[in-house]
């Protein structure tokens, strides 16, 4: 299981790595080991606001669809249509290929309220 | 992880709901479960058939004018999987908190509450397993035991669905008790009746009701054995909610 040092986590289980004040999304190991083969993936709109632990997203596995939900409050700029053709790539490489969507933050200060790896990785750990 | 405790009970096996209705219901439940009330199974039948769609199953996979002609509604379900028709089924619905870790993976819930199901059918003397296969997937829920569902032999008896929301689970599923007039392949679009013949041969080649396997199949004698496998296999315990 990997938890990459340079990302902030949410308890919800997606990862967030900061470019330029924007906020580059995904889903964790973790989150994509527990869901199983992906099969399909709903992306939010780009131009839509998001808002911080609301749901934006959809992923169906196995017969199963779980909801995504939004790390920061921002407006989805980029969202990574490869997924629609391939959405096995949130399986083989959650934290590159597999990244769902990008946020421009309206308020970054909400990052501080993310989980850092070693924390993320006690969060998962915890029985 | 354990599932152990008290648990809503909900016998809606002499529903009159709508098929919209009836899903409505289960995301009500699991909205209740969000927000704090107990784990519940619910227990229902429908009233006329219906063909419930996968949450992201295309539209065009169904043949509109066909489920007109025939008094078929049509409906979402919030879960994942593919069409599936309901009328001569038992259809559960089962939330719960998510557990945390490894326990409240997909795959591990399927297998736990799998179980449970097993354990009901073998009340009625049905030897049902867990599928593995892979099989084709095709439009039709039915024409492929995956994961998430129950077999007989190699053949499908109750298939399964999800829904994760809020850290709750809304798992519901049918077992097929005996067959409609009609099956998906009255109901699905198909590019020509060479597709819809192998449509019809597959399903029934690929799939068995209680009624083939000479066991009871009224919903309520069904849905006492369902209930009766969660409490052993659970250890829950109920308490009823009139609805």
């Amino acid at each position: 299981m990997e938890f990459p040092q340079d990302l902030r986590y949410s308890r919800e289980h997606e990862w967030v790595r900061v470019e330029d004040g924007r906020a580059r999304v995904g889903i964790t190991d973790y989150a994509q080991d527990a869901l199983g083969d992906v099969v399909f993936v709903q992306l939010p709109e780009a131009g839509a606001d998001v808002a911080a632990a609301a749901t934006c997203c959809e992923v169906e596995s196995t017969k199963s669809v779980s909801e995504v939900y939004a790390p920061v409050s921002g407006t989805v700029v980029e969202v990574n249509d490869a997924l629609e053709d391939a959405p096995e790539q949130i399986n083989e490489d959650p934290y590159g290929d597999g990244w769902l969507f990008v946020i421009e933050m309206s308020n970054p200060a909400e990052l501080d309220a993310l989980l850092d790896a070693a924390a993320y990785e006690a969060f998962v750990s915890e029985p | 992880m354990t599932f152990a405790g008290e648990w809503l009970l909900i016998d809606d096996v002499d529903g009159t709901r709508s098929a919209a209705g009836q899903m409505a219901a289960d995301l009500t439940l699991l909205d209740e479960v969000a927000g704090g009330a107990p784990p519940a199974l619910r227990l229902y039948t429908w009233h006329a058939p219906a063909l419930s769609l996968g949450r992201f199953q295309p539209d065009d996979d169904v043949d509109r004018a066909a489920c007109d002609r025939l008094g078929v509604e049509v409906v979402r379900r919030p879960t994942g999987g593919r069409a599936l028709l309901h009328g001569g089924d038992l259809t559960y619905a089962v939330v719960f908190r998510r557990p945390r870790g490894a326990a409240g993976s997909v795959d591990m819930l399927f297998r736990r509450l799998a179980a449970a199901l097993v354990a009901g059918l073998a009340q009625l003397g049905v030897p049902a397993c867990l599928g593995r296969g892979a099989g084709d997937v095709g439009p039709a829920c039915f024409s492929a035991a995956r994961g998430a569902d129950l077999r007989v032999g190699d053949r499908k008896l109750c298939g399964s669905a999800q829904l994760q929301r809020e850290g709750a689970v809304l798992q519901h599923g049918s077992v097929l008790c005996r067959r409609l007039p009609v099956d998906e392949a009255d109901l699905l679009a198909c590019t020509d009746d060479e597709a819809r013949r192998s449509m019809r041969v597959a399903l029934r080649h690929r799939t068995v009701t209680l009624e083939e396997l000479g066991v009871p199949v009224e919903p309520e004698e069904v849905g006492a054995a369902l209930i009766s496998g969660f409490a052993q296999t659970l250890d829950v315990k109920w308490r009823s909610r009139v609805t």
